[in-house]
């Protein structure tokens, strides 16, 4: 049929082509690829790190952010205190649905500024039903508006989280103070913790977030706010860079209503347990067993 | 297989290399100063004009209220002049006087007759609004800034009329604000 | 076609006589040597197939390069919808390569001897269908450079809490078994020599069990989340497991048909009577069981019937799954009628068509119409629909092509040396004589 020459021929031209065809498709890959540091692959798992480790990594961190978004930014990874379990509480008799507490979280936690980002989620509801299904979260409309009431969700905190659970590489856990943290250093960004999620929680970064130099919160914690890579999940943290220093999160100052409450647990007088106590109190979802810290309640 | 499985336990073993952890002692006993903020509406009033920096200006009430003052006060927000003409009055069944002073722009007037300063007008509202006042005792209502650990900072807690127009108390329809623009609304297959 | 060439390995001139054997990884490396020139010869039909898949698996791979440079916003998953046409393929390729399991049962557990003779052709499409599922795993993944966060021992394993951890074991767990069997089986008839069965039985009986178990650790993936309503059913993991035995069976018979035709292999018509009769009740019962799961979730109506009436009917004037699904059902119904009737018997194109539907059915059924609706609504009942952009299906046909690849290699050695055309320098002559065909293993 065809000659050993002419095949010997034909062949050196396919493997050469094929060859080409290769490099050229590897080429973004390769990109990739070569963008990326040994450091950074290797770098072990928060919990494993040494506090020098840490600090290095830390200040490593405020490095790249500066030569990245061009911010000079402050990292810290403030551990937990012992004796202090965060609650939050919402009363969704005040809440009027303006979307402050959204813009302040997007605000002080560095969301990508094109998306509109924010870790609340807030839904318009109908008066007299409790049906999400007939909630509305893109609602442009004055509020409040007339037989509508508001609640906004985010990260519940749960104490049996379905996306601690799921998580294949402990990425994310449950810290000693209640809340639920990603390492976004650690995150092999599978999503399985967004499926699993009840509540819309946790976002993925489909690309890096895009936020201009002066808008940048230079106040940022590891395991919290700080500026995140793409292809990782991230999450509200109650604003743990200023909780655990005692602070209020940023969504509760920003409420105009003053229909958010915060605090200690373990604390009997605090803000927390009086609402608990006295309110009636409900949580979203009960029923599905994830024990979240996040309350729901209203006026009596 | 018995290696396989040796080998396999040991690798197991392997894990949980982590570092201790760290805990910070726990909060101290409250030192931080609790504040209720004093809004400007409590000591002036908007002019409706601008400085040269486009701040709006206010003018505070004893400017004019040292050298003018009304002999009674009005019965109703039509007779209101200057800064004070275009008042919206909705509040129940109150009248001015039912809080105002004639003659005193610095304070204000309980039902029994106690004269109390206009900052402390939190006391004035609790008269009616007893249950929001017993929250807002109890932090559960009017917000706040600053701490919620009292031995690591301040606080400063929102006034009444910080969030509500003592002249019309209730919120007011506005726009809100950052609409959610993420992946999927972009796209014009949004959510509902 | 019609030149005899011998088959190029078998041209090399190899002493016929016995001789001294030399070290067995010699005679090891010596094998996988030849196969793998095996890999890179054969008819111009063969070097067609594999440019084609090769030049779609490099169109994969460039699109896979633009994904993890530009990050994932080239797909069209959101946070609504957080996973999408990659996972939809894993979970079908689960269940391919369980459902190749059913070629093992009737071999080893029945001692079916017409399906023994054909059994490594069962555990190459495992094997194939393993390497499908874990590329579309890694291309589903945010940050593959992370890859080994996920390694027992390695990197940090949330193992026995986390269903996606039990499915890495699993899933490995399955290749490594069924390439120890197939590598094992193949290379003791390469040298002629009868297999020990210590070597291979209780790995062939541990697959088996194994088989079982990655698809209900795949079920058990979408069936433990409480948050997903449609997801949430006890009845997740059978229906996985019998469209398993859909899918594969149907697989196998389509690729039992190449291989007699292009694999010099000679087999009876056992292995597709047998692997029919399963087909014949797996279809009927995947049905049954769809109506059962439409039956509970619309009776009773309510917010968690939403994901089944988007699927089946659209919700808040969203439809975009409704034809996917409808085409499912109706291949699905046109597969189960075409088995039932008795041309199914008769005629082998009547039952390649069934096996066309059946399969194309599943896949749609268990790839697009489950994966989707899980998340539409949304956990806070947002209705956001996904429609895979290209990047999506330039990767998955890929990932795809990547595991016909392995599949075409992997059957043209293992064919080579189960039909006696590869053997080692001292193994006798096969008393068959191999077939006269000059194409090796071209499933095409």
């Amino acid at each position: 049929m065809s000659s050993p020459t002419r095949r010997v021929a034909l062949k050196v031209v396919g493997g050469t082509l094929g060859a080409g065809a290769f490099a050229y498709a590897a080429r973004p890959f390769v990109q990739w690829a070569s963008a990326l540091s040994v450091d950074e692959v290797l770098r072990r798992h928060y919990k494993e790190l040494t506090p020098d480790e840490m600090s290095q990594i830390l200040r490593q961190l405020e490095a790249d952010t500066k030569a990245r978004y061009g911010a000079d930014v402050h990292i810290e990874d403030l551990p937990p205190q012992e004796g202090v379990s965060f609650g939050y509480a919402l009363n969704l008799s005040v809440c009027i649905g303006c979307r402050k507490c959204a813009e302040a979280c997007h605000v002080e936690n560095n969301h990508d500024r094109r998306t509109n980002n924010s870790y609340i989620r807030v839904l318009e509801m109908d008066q007299g039903s409790f049906d999400m299904e007939r909630g509305q979260v893109d609602y442009d409309h004055a509020v409040p508006a007339p037989g509508k009431y508001y609640m906004p969700v985010q990260c519940h905190q749960c104490d049996n989280a379905p996306c601690v659970k799921v998580c294949p590489v402990e990425a994310t856990w449950k810290e000693p103070d209640g809340v639920v943290v990603v390492d976004y250093n650690w995150c092999i960004g599978c999503r399985y913790c967004e499926a699993a999620c009840p509540y819309h929680a946790r976002r993925f970064n489909w690309q890096a977030p895009e936020i201009p130099a002066d808008q940048i919160n230079p106040d940022q914690g590891y395991l919290s706010n700080r500026i995140r890579p793409k292809g990782v999940v991230e999450k509200c943290t109650f604003c743990l860079h200023r909780t655990r220093r005692g602070q209020l999160p940023a969504c509760l100052e920003a409420c105009p209503t003053g229909a958010r409450v915060f605090g200690n647990l373990l604390d009997p007088d605090s803000e927390i347990r009086w609402v608990l106590e006295h309110k009636r109190v409900y949580v979203l979802k009960e029923e599905l067993g994830t024990r979240p810290r996040f309350f729901y309640f209203f006026d009596v | 297989m018995r290696v396989l499985a040796l080998s396999f336990l040991a690798l197991l073993a392997a894990c949980g290399t982590d570092q201790p952890g760290r805990l910070r002692p726990p909060p101290g006993p409250p030192t931080g100063a609790t504040t209720i903020h004093v809004p400007d509406r409590l000591t002036s009033i908007p002019t409706g004009e601008v400085d040269a920096l486009g701040r709006p200006q206010r003018a505070p009430c004893v400017g004019c209220h040292s050298l003018r003052r009304p002999a009674r006060l009005p019965s109703s927000v039509d007779e209101l002049d200057e800064f004070h003409q275009g008042l919206r009055f909705v509040h129940g069944g109150v009248s001015c006087a039912s809080c105002h002073v004639v003659g005193d722009q610095d304070v204000l007037h309980r039902a029994d007759g106690t004269i109390i300063p206009m900052v402390d007008v939190l006391q004035l509202c609790a008269q009616c609004h007893g249950p929001q006042y017993r929250d807002y005792l109890h932090g559960a209502h009017g917000g706040m800034n600053g701490a919620w650990d009292l031995s690591s900072g301040d606080r400063v807690r929102n006034n009444c009329v910080d969030c509500h127009d003592p002249h019309q108390p209730a919120f007011q329809p506005s726009v809100p604000v950052l609409p959610p623009r993420d992946r999927g609304v972009l796209q014009g297959r949004g959510a509902r | 076609m019609s030149d005899h060439s011998p088959d190029p390995v078998d041209a090399i001139d190899l002493p016929r006589s016995p001789t001294p054997l030399p070290g067995h990884h010699i005679t090891y490396l010596r094998f996988l040597g030849r196969g793998l020139r095996l890999a890179f010869t054969g008819s111009w039909r063969f070097y067609a197939w594999m440019s084609v898949l090769t030049a779609i698996g490099l169109v994969g791979l460039n699109a896979w390069g633009q994904q993890l440079l530009h990050g994932m916003q080239v797909t069209a998953m959101t946070d609504h919808v957080s996973w999408g046409l990659y996972i939809a393929n894993f979970t079908f390729g689960v269940g391919l390569a369980a459902g190749a399991v059913m070629m093992v049962i009737p071999a080893y557990l029945y001692d079916d001897h017409d399906m023994h003779d054909v059994v490594i052709i069962g555990e190459i499409l495992a094997v194939s269908a393993i390497v499908v599922c874990l590329g579309f795993v890694i291309v589903d993944m945010g940050r593959p450079d992370r890859l080994w966060h996920i390694l027992p021992g390695i990197g940090r394993f949330h193992w026995p809490v986390s269903m996606l951890a039990w499915d890495v074991l699993v899933l490995n767990g399955y290749l490594l078994l069924n390439l120890h069997i197939v590598g094992y089986l193949i290379y003791m008839r390469y040298l002629g020599r009868r297999p020990a069965r210590r070597f291979y039985l209780p790995f062939v009986f541990l697959s088996i069990v194994w088989a079982i178990s990655i698809h209900t650790v795949t079920a058990f993936l979408y069936q433990g989340l409480g948050g997903r309503p449609f997801w949430n059913s006890a009845l997740l993991a059978p229906r996985f497991i019998v469209t398993a035995f859909i899918s594969g069976p149907a697989f196998v018979i389509v690729l039992l048909e190449v291989v007699r035709r292009y694999g010099g292999l000679r087999f009876g018509d056992g292995p597709i009577v047998t692997l029919s009769r399963v087909m014949r009740i797996t279809v009927l019962l995947n049905l049954f069981m769809l109506g059962s799961e439409l039956f509970t979730a619309l009776y009773a109506g309510g917010a968690h019937a939403t994901s089944v009436k988007y699927l089946f009917f659209g919700a808040h004037g969203k439809h975009a799954l409704v034809p996917y699904i409808w085409t499912a059902v109706a291949l699905n119904v046109a597969s189960g009628v075409i088995l039932l009737s008795s041309r199914s018997r008769t005629s082998r194109r009547w039952l390649l068509a069934a096996c066309g539907c059946a399969f194309v059915g599943v896949y749609l059924e268990k790839g697009m119409g489950l994966i989707i609706p899980g998340f539409v609504p949304s956990t806070l009942h947002e209705v956001v629909e996904y429609t895979p952009t290209l990047t999506e299906w330039k990767i998955s046909a890929g990932v795809w092509a990547l595991g016909l690849l392995v599949l075409t290699v992997a059957l043209k050695i293992g064919l080579a040396v189960w039909t006696g055309r590869m053997r080692d320098a001292s193994t006798p002559a096969p008393q068959v004589a191999p077939v006269d065909d000059d194409a090796a293993a071209e499933p095409a």
